[in-house]
């Protein structure tokens, strides 16, 4: 199976102090939608802008189809698109003529031109705005738009830098179907960035959790949930606190597997609820702990991420903050 | 390969700023104003009290009219970074940088746009300083030649604001800095009064300042018809852009991280 992306040992180092990528070994298969998780300042965007090469790395390698991003830059940059995280096409003008600004770029010949502006307009459902000025767009057709940039060469490898931020929920949905639509038709492999959970979930067939600099654990959603258990009962603790003896004793029941404390929150990882949940609250009851909620779920991958990075992917705060910052931006 | 890419991404910048100003042409109608009213009130009160003489003893206002036609050019042309760091902040640079084109290429274009602008604004500025019966040479050939230089002279403008955009990180910061570098060369130029007249510091400093060699090619070619001097302007105007677009595309490392 073809390579898409390989990475040995990445460092990241900024101004001699702040180290973003610290020690990163990574192998991306051609052909997939690869995700890489993690929370804000996670260094997610710092890989991404090493491998389209518009950042050296402090030590350490990377490839892109075999391509070394220090060295041979240019070679890269004729394979890849890359949509950035922040607001990456021209207000003042319209979608349509954007779209040909980049077309001209990308050296597109001209007689395929209008046909290849038109494809990428349509798959976007951008058809009916196509000549209106781009300042009139909603954030969600700027997102697409950039999307639709992005799709008009035909890349062997797209890096999306959080591709659905401040999109709604209908608007992520149509997005998504258009670049899985893509990948299969074109075989181009998808490499994006996301702190959302659920798309990482959903669209993609490999993730690996970033955290700090570092890659925590990689696999699929499924294996990713697998790997910690059947089920988690979560005992919302409000102003109680717990004990480390407590947490060891349910520690060493049959039925668990792991018992992670987060702020407010005692979750324990077990293979049946049904079965663990009497003995667990036998414990809690001898130690005098009184748990406002008990719920029961299947792991999600914010539970895989509280297990291998020890905290929650936190990520209302964050959302709102960009979408407000798209909105400046696009304001000017 | 490179060279193609960066030729066509050179033309396509230029195409980029054509359709912008197609859509909205307000900054120039407004950036207008200021040389409008250098030529239609400065000049008239500087020319009754007859206090600087002119080469030839041409008008006083014939004489300033290319002076503030390159100051508004040039304001236009360093202001052009402003974009350049809104072009940071948003993602559009980054992108830019991530095409097949070389670095080099998308500095010079970006900064060359500017001069797609400065054209424009010559344009609307010439009209007044014509009712105001400025007399220009009618030689269209002259006339064609002037508007290239102030073309390529634009982009080295644009190219000094590259270099301070690179140091500045937000925009509000840019724009007292603008202003820092615009005044100064204005003033310290031939734009207003002749070299002559100026303390020999300032004559010093006019011998190196790129906007006196722009606005005595332009005078000579719209004004006195006095070409003696356009050999030099045009070798200081080449060297001033070379040197501005190599810092800048050095300093453009900067913009990126």
């Amino acid at each position: 199976m073809e390579v898409a992306v390989d990475v040995k040992a990445l460092v990241k180092v900024y101004n001699s102090k702040v180290r973003a990528l610290d020690g990163i070994d990574l192998t991306v298969n051609a052909g997939i939608a690869f995700a890489l998780l993690g929370p804000n300042g996670a260094g997610k965007t710092t890989l991404i802008r090493i491998l389209t090469t518009q950042l050296k790395p402090t030590s350490g390698e990377a490839y892109v189809f075999g391509l070394n991003v220090t060295r041979e830059g240019g070679k890269i940059r004729r394979l890849i698109s890359y949509v950035p995280q922040e607001m990456s096409v021209w207000t003042d003008i319209s979608g349509y003529e954007n779209l040909l600004v980049y077309a001209k770029i990308f050296g597109i010949p001209s007689h395929e031109r209008k046909q290849t502006i038109d494809d990428a307009l349509e798959s976007m459902e951008l058809g009916q705005v196509a000549n209106s000025l781009v300042k009139t767009y909603s954030g969600g057709m700027v997102r697409r738009l950039e999307i639709a940039c992005a799709m008009l060469i035909k890349p062997k490898i797209m890096f999306l830098d959080e591709p659905t931020i401040g999109l709604d929920p209908s608007a992520k949905k149509i997005v998504w179907e258009r670049l899985t639509s893509f990948k299969k038709e074109y075989g181009v492999t998808v490499f994006f960035n996301t702190h959302y959970m659920d798309e990482a979930d959903l669209y993609s067939d490999q993730i690996a959790i970033i955290d700090k600099g570092k890659i925590v654990r990689r696999g699929s959603a499924e294996e990713l949930k697998h790997s910690i258990g059947g089920e988690i009962i979560s005992f919302s603790l409000e102003g109680n606190s717990i004990n480390e003896t407590s947490i060891q004793k349910i520690r060493k029941l049959d039925a668990v597997r792991d018992v992670i404390i987060s702020k407010t929150e005692l979750n324990v990882l077990v293979e049946d609820a049904e079965t663990a949940l009497p003995d667990v609250m036998e414990i809690l009851r001898i130690e005098g702990i009184f748990a406002q909620k008990i719920s029961v779920t299947k792991p999600t991958l914010d539970d895989v991420f509280l297990k291998y990075a020890g905290s929650r992917l936190e990520t209302t705060g964050r959302i709102s903050e960009v979408t407000h910052v798209r909105d400046m931006i696009r304001r000017g | 390969m490179i060279f193609r890419d960066s030729v066509r991404n050179f033309f396509v910048m230029i195409e980029l700023e054509l359709r912008r100003l197609r859509h909205d042409r307000t900054e120039l109608y407004f950036r207008a104003v200021q040389p409008i009213l250098w030529i239609v009130i400065f000049a008239p009160v500087m020319s009754a009290i007859r206090a600087i003489p002119t080469p030839g003893g041409i008008p006083y206002i014939d004489f300033m009219t290319p002076g503030v036609l390159i100051q508004s050019t040039t304001f236009l042309s360093i202001f052009y970074g402003l974009m350049m760091v809104w072009e940071r902040d948003s993602g559009i640079l980054k992108k830019l940088l991530v095409t097949p084109a070389s670095r080099y290429a998308t500095v010079i274009g970006r900064s060359m746009a500017s001069g797609v602008r400065a054209i424009f604004q010559g344009l609307i500025v010439i009209p007044v300083a014509l009712l105001m019966s400025v007399k220009f040479i009618p030689n269209a050939a002259y006339f064609v030649s002037a508007f290239v230089i102030i073309f390529f002279s634009s982009g080295g403008f644009a190219a000094i604001s590259i270099i301070a955009a690179s140091f500045m990180k937000t925009r509000e910061r840019f724009m007292g800095i603008g202003q820092a570098i615009i005044m100064p060369l204005f003033f310290a130029s031939n734009a207003l009064y002749p070299v002559e007249m100026m303390p020999q510091i300032l004559k010093d400093f006019s011998a190196v300042n790129p906007m006196s060699y722009v606005v005595d090619a332009v005078r000579g070619l719209l004004i006195t018809g006095d070409l003696s001097n356009l050999p030099i302007d045009l070798a200081a105007i080449a060297i001033f852009d070379v040197v501005l677009f190599i810092l800048a595309s050095i300093s453009f490392k900067r913009i990126i991280e």
